[in-house]
């Protein structure tokens, strides 16, 4: 199996790698593992309070060039998007973009977890944030 | 012959009980007729079946490689060299089948992951189609992996990635080095732990399938539960698993 192009140039110059406190207010993270093959994925995403847009994002993939190629791409694609367009992006739409072979499309569904991991920790953060706010919404 | 477990696939007659011999006409098994001993064209039968065994996962592997051993020989090339052409490529056929039931059988991951994927497992697809439900819904998908074990790998992959820099750069971390040492230590016993617990579980799938074939009837969600368990930890199993060789493979070079 050879790899695209583009996998190989993400894998060979990976975007946004790199890590962010974990700590921060701001800060979502998902860490996401896919079994089969004993991958782990960790995406971080930084959110801007006020406009709700990504505007910092990193990830660090300890698998095979199509897990890094996936996840690299991921963080170049969330980058500028409010968090709601970022739950848009789908598996297929890394699959098409890397694409990557049949058996590699486990590598894009991780990409999206990583990415709904990451976007659900920073929710849950801003609701235990506003506490009375939410007491109220319910 | 006595005491194999071959005597009773040609007492029971696989799955094509209806079909003959091609030769003598008599009922035949899965490899050789047991009335005239021609060889058979392969049929598709699962390893189990092949090898005249229950979906069991304990075996007796003594057995097993015993049964491996004559049908080797029975299917043995050069024995077949006086019969027909036809005859010779079932021989060969039925080989390389037996060799892959035979090298599947044996090993007792392998067996696991293969009797989950007849009885309809599929890892890959499972993972993606939890994904698509997560989507549709706004949910977050469960992850099939603790957190805590994913943390912890992925915090033993920053180790190893730091000393692998490290020796790249010709510099000795014995700290380091000592560190991932003990780490391996663990994983190893941990490795071990998993199996323990897996064969608690073959335990457990084998009494259900053997009240089965004493009639009891076996729920759906039972057969369902034991497959997840099955899963979970052969999911557990495989980053242990790679964790180790990942670790070797830093520690010895």
């Amino acid at each position: 199996m050879s790899y695209s192009d583009k996998v190989i140039d993400h894998y060979n110059n990976p975007r946004n790698v790199g890590s962010m406190d974990k700590s921060s207010a701001d800060v979502g993270t998902g860490l996401v593992g896919a079994p089969e093959c004993g991958d782990v994925m960790k995406l971080q995403i930084k959110v801007n309070r006020e406009t709700n847009v990504i505007e910092e994002a990193r990830f660090k993939t300890f698998g095979c060039g199509s897990a890094i190629a996936s996840s690299s791409l991921a963080t170049e694609w969330v980058k500028g998007k409010t968090v709601d367009e970022a739950l848009t992006i789908k598996n297929m739409d890394i699959v098409k973009e890397l694409s990557l072979p049949p058996v590699k499309i486990h590598c894009s569904v991780l990409a999206e977890d990583a990415i709904r991991a990451a976007i659900g920790d920073w929710k849950k953060k801003q609701e235990s944030a506003k506490p009375v706010a939410s007491a109220v919404a319910q | 012959m006595t005491n194999s477990s071959l005597t009773t696939i040609t007492a029971k007659a696989a799955p094509e009980e209806t079909q003959s011999c091609w030769s003598c006409g008599t009922m035949r098994a899965v490899h050789f007729c047991a009335a005239c001993g021609k060889v058979q064209p392969p049929v598709p039968v699962d390893y189990f079946t092949f090898f005249g065994l229950p979906r069991k996962l304990n075996l007796d592997i003594s057995r097993l490689e015993k049964d491996f051993y004559e049908l080797s020989r029975k299917l043995h090339p050069d024995l077949s060299a006086r019969a027909s052409s036809q005859e010779q490529e079932w021989s060969l056929q039925q080989s390389s089948l037996l060799n892959d039931a035979h090298r599947t059988l044996k090993d007792p991951i392998r067996r696991t992951q293969y009797l989950l994927q007849l009885e309809g497992v599929e890892l890959e697809e499972q993972s993606k189609t939890a994904t698509e439900q997560a989507r549709s819904a706004g949910e977050l998908k469960k992850q099939i992996v603790p957190p805590d074990l994913l943390e912890e790998v992925f915090e033993l992959n920053m180790q190893l990635e730091e000393l692998r820099m490290h020796k790249k750069m010709g510099e000795d971390d014995p700290a380091l080095i000592e560190e991932i040492g003990r780490q391996k230590l663990e994983l190893e016993e941990k490795q071990e732990a998993l199996l323990r617990e897996l064969k608690d579980h073959w335990e457990t799938w084998d009494g259900m399938i053997q009240r089965q074939q004493n009639g009891q009837p076996v729920s759906e969600e039972e057969r369902k539960q034991e497959r997840g368990k099955l899963v979970d930890l052969l999911n557990r199993r495989n980053y242990i698993r790679n964790l180790v060789r990942d670790v070797s493979e830093v520690l010895e070079n």
